[in-house]
């Protein structure tokens, strides 16, 4: 078992992923809070079940093939991209645009600090591990 | 796909909204501009436009500044027959620009400016966390 393997270390950087293509997605909404027509996009909520059986199942037995070769092609999609759906706010104006500027605020602000709980998880996880070999 | 991806398009939407307070600082100068001769149409006001487009070297959506249209809006007539730009009836053609509006639109575009700087805050502070992980 190698450190990324770890299930927690392992979680934590998928949800840093999440987070991270979260605020992309957001940065998109605000960028083009102007743009006539646009329709605000936000990324589905991470299922906690199925997350933590990835985690915690060693090789993802449960839903996917074994890979025992690295030129094999795993049926579960990469965990680099999650999916992105249209999740228009709750107003809209004229122009059909319908980004409202203070519901995006909110959510980058919440995204920033997710994302700093799970850097604080991930330093804590390492601080454990070092307190653990005794350094 | 990284949070520097976050940081372009923030850049982006900056870019589009500094370009968009460009043409109504033009409005606002030109607010008074008169045509130089007889009767002719003075300086008509700008509508700047901004459109969505998807990079895909960024593999995100971007926002740009479009083509600047003209207002049709029919231009202010004042009763000034003294001013070289006045037609026989005595009256000159004063642009359409209504500062009110054009003050309005520049609200507008510094709050998406401001919004724009804060997610590119929120961004850099997410960054600069992943990087502090290797100091623990």
């Amino acid at each position: 078992m190698n450190l990324p393997e770890i299930p927690l270390l392992s979680m934590l950087k998928e949800r840093m992923g999440w987070l991270n293509q979260r605020q992309n997605v957001l940065s998109q909404n605000v960028a083009n809070v102007d743009t006539p027509g646009y329709t605000a996009r936000d990324l589905k909520p991470v299922d906690f079940e199925r997350a933590l059986r990835n985690a915690t199942s060693s090789n993802n037995f449960s839903n996917s093939l074994m890979i025992t070769n690295p030129r094999h092609i795993t049926l579960a999609r990469d965990t680099g991209s999650f999916d992105a759906q249209n999740t228009p706010d709750i107003e809209s104006n004229p122009s059909g645009n319908s980004v409202s500027l203070e519901q995006e605020m909110i959510k980058v602000s919440d995204t920033q600090v997710q994302f700093q709980a799970a850097t604080n998880l991930y330093a804590k996880a390492i601080g454990m591990m070092k307190t653990a070999i005794g350094r | 796909m990284d949070l520097s991806t976050s940081m372009s398009v923030a850049a982006s939407g900056m870019r589009t909204q500094s370009e968009r307070m460009k043409i109504i600082a033009e409005n606002i100068a030109n607010a008074n501009s008169t045509s130089p001769a007889t009767g002719g149409d003075p300086y008509r006001r700008k509508i700047a436009t901004v459109k969505s487009e998807f990079d895909h070297e960024l593999n995100a959506t971007v926002v740009q500044s479009g083509k600047p249209v003209d207002d049709t809006s029919p231009f202010r007539m004042q009763y000034d027959p003294g001013n070289p730009a006045a037609d026989a009836k005595g009256y000159v053609k004063l642009p359409n620009v209504n500062s009110l509006v054009e003050i309005m639109d520049m609200r507008e575009a510094q709050r998406s400016y401001e919004a724009d700087l804060t997610v590119m805050d929120a961004t850099k502070s997410m960054l600069a966390r992943t990087v502090d992980l290797l100091k623990k």
